[in-house]
């Protein structure tokens, strides 16, 4: 038992507590929940940002293909929870399938700004199919059954069925940064040229990326969409949510393990607790912005984790090691 | 056919206006790699000074030259704390913190102008239509294009003639050699904020012309200025000017023939171009990898 | 560099903890100011950011001061009433979040709000799910007591279907049949659409010209300049708020609004005062009117107290007169808080049984009841003239009221509604 182990399991129980300290604390079931979804779409965002070094503002499109797909299967084909979830991946996954091959051919702003476009290109669609998606009036979903018929999802229960899909998240998430695959990723990120130099085929390993990432995304949207019951275009599928994921990483510190849901807790709690204290929340918000870039860009992990001089972080912008993707040179290797 | 005349005028004037919301941007974007999020929100800023101006009783030709003018200063505070250490690092950062910045400016002017709507007229002298012939056009439409001619005259003499814009375009190119070469680039970035700025403040006084002013105003031009930039090429005046030209057609036709694809077909275009080229028709190869 | 009291890793999942225990922290203490033991809590669910702030902000107003002229009375059932307000920024998730949170965490017994559909029908779910009373002030969709209506759920705002019938006929009669539309392409615009198609079917009419604008027109241009070749009778705008603004500045500049007659199902005060006066013209429903008899009533004592007090105390800091949603935020709590009193309890079943189908005299002409059948309010709604400067007394007086629509006359009947809505109480 490593003293990481315990801290992990400290962590883990404090979660599992959270229900019963929920009054004392005054942070309900329903924004834990949200934080830790939200946690899942931030990874999804870390392994492209911090691990590849893409910037990931089309990530909104796969956490919304996940909402969507997830809702429509729940209202048309009547399925059940494992279902749902299987056709939110369903969506994300075919969604990576169709504006992948576009995407890994660009690098940089451009690879950023690309999938910006295309999101905005499903934004539309959602928001254009009416009869389909409800269109701007969103569409509600119901929570299905778990297993059984009877067994339907109040608060309580669905705040710890967020927290297992968390768990399983962020241990699948460790497997594969941890793995040569991820490392691959990083050594991508740290010089693309090198890489292919060295006969491997960088495209295909940030095409495998891109639909990890949407997986992730789609699983978040898909069970985000169960927690809040409804769903609508400018949550689920709009750019400035790809920021927020964005956000949260960055300041849990991109290219860690952790960062991503000390990120999403600050965010998600933070914003939720200044909200009802002011309607000029959105300061704060931006000024959290400000900070964040200014002050500490590694993130909270991330600064930690340099002062204590470990190894260099993943998207470090100190980092010595990390040099500009020559994309050019990419190019012509097509 | 006689409505494909007027929709293709149309879509030619729009594009001109398009073009002034997104040549400041792109001058930002190709000097220092600065993504600025916060561009709309200086142009409200500019349209909040306007109005302001015109409320204490100068006329709006003072408020078209003095708001941008006062939106520049502001700029130019925001660039020395906030944009200036982000010079050489991952555009992600410039990103997130203009995005930040564009949440507190539009929250600011909740607080200072309120969230309702002011109301905001053009002069009556740039009131009325044109009759030409197959259609009757706003006259204050016409001044948009007139200014976008003037500004972008302007601009090219800036850059091409002063020795000024000489060192502007050479620190473009080599930024490194220029600083070697004994200028002060922080103070020429400074200045070229400041000057991407003030053609927003200009686009932004004009557009409060046409739309609402309110805190959310400058939200919705921001898309279509990057929209801009991208198809035009970065840091390209005939880029800026084609590719806001491009969105206009584009955007005014498809009203014509499938209305439901005309906000979208800019993003769609977007897509083609950085997929195909995505330096932009015009740009320069390489700034962004 | 590395401590080796403490290993690294450790240290960093330690902070990482202790900054969400402190973020998880904080919100214990701080301190609800005033907050009495036995309150009663409504929960206020509004934009406060976003294009919808304003109308949410006045909204709150007139919450306000139902619950201000309430616990001047004593309250409701011998206790205070309290509001504790959340922004949903017109975001349905948002709302949907903040709904759970206030009835959950903040014990309120009722919510009341939201302007969007979106978040109207997000909040409808969501109250319904927890068994809460919920009224939808200012959201109009049709689906809030159409297909999606619950026991739970009370809407006081006209529906789309309810303002499209009270202006189609004063249109047509003042104007004539050849209509042009210019229509928002999403559910609200296509709800209108086919509210007007229905009234024009029955009154012989055509639509000359038809319009969808999707989501993001801010230039409303290249559907202005089609206009004149399709020679209308009238233009219906069918856009609201921002685009409203926009779409009726850019008429003007085009030189329509001096040639064809522009009107509409729904124009409000908020975005009126953001047009310059040469923009502010035309025909248009509208839900409420703080300066003409006709949408008062005369000699209704309650509602001039109304407008009184509003002056009294608001117009100084507001710069404006109360709009339609004071009105719409008035009357919630006002009707939410008599139905406690009647039921003798705060719970949301028996309350909802005391308020629906009761008549009652309000701050409007004629009184208003909720229906039954479906929770919506069957009151009056107006057609009024917009007067570009006001009255000499009152430049912010710009809707000169013309004529006033029964209920009846404009909403579907309880036999067609039946089609649509299927409400069931809890067993």
């Amino acid at each position: 038992m490593t003293p990481g182990r315990i801290a992990t399991l400290a962590a883990v129980a404090l979660l599992a507590l959270e229900p019963l300290l929920a009054p004392y604390i005054k942070v309900d079931v329903t924004i834990v929940s949200a934080a830790l979804l939200f946690a899942i779409a931030a990874m999804s965002a870390n392994l492209l940002l911090g691990y590849t070094g893409l910037p990931p503002f089309g990530n909104a499109a796969f956490f919304g293909l996940g909402s969507y797909g997830c809702a429509l299967s729940i209202k048309y084909l009547h399925v059940h929870f494992v279902g749902a979830i299987l056709f939110g991946l369903l969506g994300a996954l075919l969604g990576a399938l169709l504006i992948g091959p576009f995407l890994v051919r660009r690098r940089g702003i451009y690879f950023g700004l690309l999938s910006i476009a295309f999101g905005q290109v499903f934004y539309f669609i959602a928001y254009r199919l009416t009869d389909v998606t409800g269109g701007e009036d969103g569409m509600s979903v119901s929570r299905p059954y778990l297993v059984f018929p009877s067994f339907t999802m109040k608060e309580t229960a669905f705040y710890y069925l967020s927290l297992a899909v968390f768990v399983l998240s962020i241990l699948a998430f460790k497997l594969i940064v941890q793995s040569p695959f991820g490392r691959t990723l990083v050594a991508i990120r740290q010089n693309e040229l090198r890489v292919r130099y060295l006969g491997l085929d960088s495209n295909r390993f940030v095409f495998a990326a891109i639909l990890i990432s949407a997986l992730f995304g789609g699983l978040s949207g898909a069970m985000s969409a169960m927690l809040y019951g409804f769903i609508a275009p400018i949550t689920s599928l709009n750019w400035t949510q790809s920021g927020d994921f964005v956000l949260a990483t960055i300041l849990g510190g991109a290219g860690t393990i952790w960062g991503p849901l000390i990120g999403s807790i600050i965010y998600v709690i933070g914003r939720d607790i200044i909200s009802t204290i002011t309607p000029y929340w959105q300061i704060f918000l931006g000024a959290l912005f400000v900070a964040c870039v200014l002050g500490f860009p590694r993130g909270i992990l991330g600064t930690i984790l340099a002062r204590f001089g470990s190894a260099p972080v993943a998207n470090d912008p100190e980092d010595p090691a990390r040099t500009q993707s020559p994309a050019i040179a990419v190019e012509h290797h097509g | 056919m006689e409505h494909v005349a007027p929709e293709l005028f149309n879509g030619l004037v729009l594009g001109a206006f398009y073009a002034i919301v997104a040549i400041g941007l792109s001058l930002i974007m190709n000097l220092t790699g600065t993504i600025n999020m916060a561009h709309g929100s200086f142009m409200t800023l500019a349209g909040y000074f306007a109005f302001a101006l015109i409320a204490r009783g100068t006329n709006f030709w003072f408020a078209l030259l003095v708001a941008p003018l006062l939106a520049v200063l502001v700029a130019i505070i925001v660039e020395r704390t906030m944009i200036r250490p982000l010079y050489g690092r991952d555009p992600v950062y410039s990103l997130l913190l203009t995005f930040g910045l564009s949440l507190i400016a539009e929250e600011v002017f909740h607080i200072v102008w309120g969230a309702n709507t002011l109301p905001f007229a053009p002069p009556a002298a740039l009131g009325g239509t044109v009759a030409l012939g197959f259609m009757n056009f706003p006259t204050y439409r016409l001044f948009i294009v007139a200014v976008l001619l003037l500004v972008f005259g302007l601009l090219a003499l800036f850059l091409y003639r002063t020795r000024f814009g000489l060192r502007l375009r050479a620190a473009v190119q080599d930024s490194e050699m220029i600083a070697a070469l004994g200028t002060n680039t922080q103070v020429l970035y400074t200045i070229n904020f400041g000057l991407g700025i003030l053609l927003a403040g200009i686009a932004g006084v004009l557009a409060v012309g046409l739309l609402g002013l309110n805190p959310t105003t400058g939200n919705t031009l921001l898309m279509p200025a990057f929209v801009t930039v991208i198809i035009g090429g970065m840091g390209s005046l005939y880029g800026c000017l084609v590719g806001g030209v491009l969105i206009g057609l584009a955007t005014s036709l498809m009203t014509l023939y499938v209305p439901a694809a005309s906000e979208v077909v800019m993003y769609i275009l977007m897509a083609i171009v950085l997929t195909i080229r995505p330096r932009g028709l015009f740009g320069e190869e390489g700034l962004f990898g | 560099m590395s401590n080796p009291l403490i290993d690294r890793r450790t240290f960093v999942k330690g902070a990482g903890l202790g900054a969400a225990a402190i973020v998880a922290g904080v919100p214990a203490f701080i301190p609800r100011l005033g907050e009495a033991a036995d309150a009663i809590k409504i929960g206020v669910l509004e934009p406060y950011t976003g294009t919808y702030a304003y109308p949410g902000e006045n909204e709150t107003i007139g919450i306000q001061m139902a619950i201000d002229a309430w616990n001047k009375r004593g309250g409701v059932l011998g206790r205070p009433i309290e509001i504790i307000k959340e922004d949903e920024e017109s975001k349905p998730d948002v709302a949907a979040q903040k709904a759970r949170k206030l009835v959950n965490q903040d014990k309120c017994v009722a919510l009341i709000g939201t302007v969007s559909s979106g978040s109207s029908l997000s909040v409808q779910k969501a109250s319904a799910d927890m068994g809460v009373l919920f009224f939808a002030s200012g959201g109009h969709t049709d689906d809030v007591t159409g297909k999606n209506c619950t026991w739970n759920t009370f809407r006081t705002c006209h529906s789309t279907w309810m303002e499209a019938h009270a202006t189609a006929y004063t249109l047509a009669k003042k104007f004539g049949k050849r209509f042009y539309f210019i229509t928002p392409d999403y559910a609200f615009g296509h709800a209108l659409q086919t509210a007007f198609d229905d009234v024009i079917k029955q009154i012989g009419g055509t639509t000359v010209g038809y319009d969808l604008t999707p989501l993001g027109t801010t230039d409303f241009s290249s559907y202005l300049t089609k206009v004149p070749a399709a020679k209308p009778d009238v233009v219906v705008v069918l856009v609201q708020g921002d685009d409203y603004t926009n779409c009726m500045k850019q008429a003007d500049s085009f030189g329509l609004l001096k040639k064809f007659p522009f009107g509409g199902p729904q124009v409000e005060l908020e975005p009126l005062y953001g047009l310059p006066a040469a923009a502010r013209t035309g025909y248009w429903g509208i839900e409420w009117s703080y300066s003409s008899d006709l949408a008062l009533g005369k000699g209704n004592k309650a509602a001039h107290q109304f407008v009184a007090d509003y002056f009294a105390h608001y117009l100084n800091s507001q710069k404006k007169p109360p709009t339609a949603r004071e009105c719409f935020g008035y009357v919630s709590i006002d009707r939410m808080l008599a139905g406690m009193a009647a039921a003798k309890s705060t719970d949301s079943v028996k309350v909802a049984r005391a308020i629906e189908g009761e008549k009652f005299q309000s701050i409007f002409a004629d009184g208003g009841y909720y229906r039954r059948e479906d929770h919506q309010l069957m009151w009056p709604m107006w057609v009024a003239e917009i007067r570009p400067n006001g009255t000499p007394q009152d430049p912010n007086d710009l809707l000169d009221v013309i004529a006033k629509h029964d209920p009846d006359t404009i909403e579907q009947s309880v036999a067609e509604k039946a089609k649509i809505c299927k409400m069931a109480y809890p067993s």
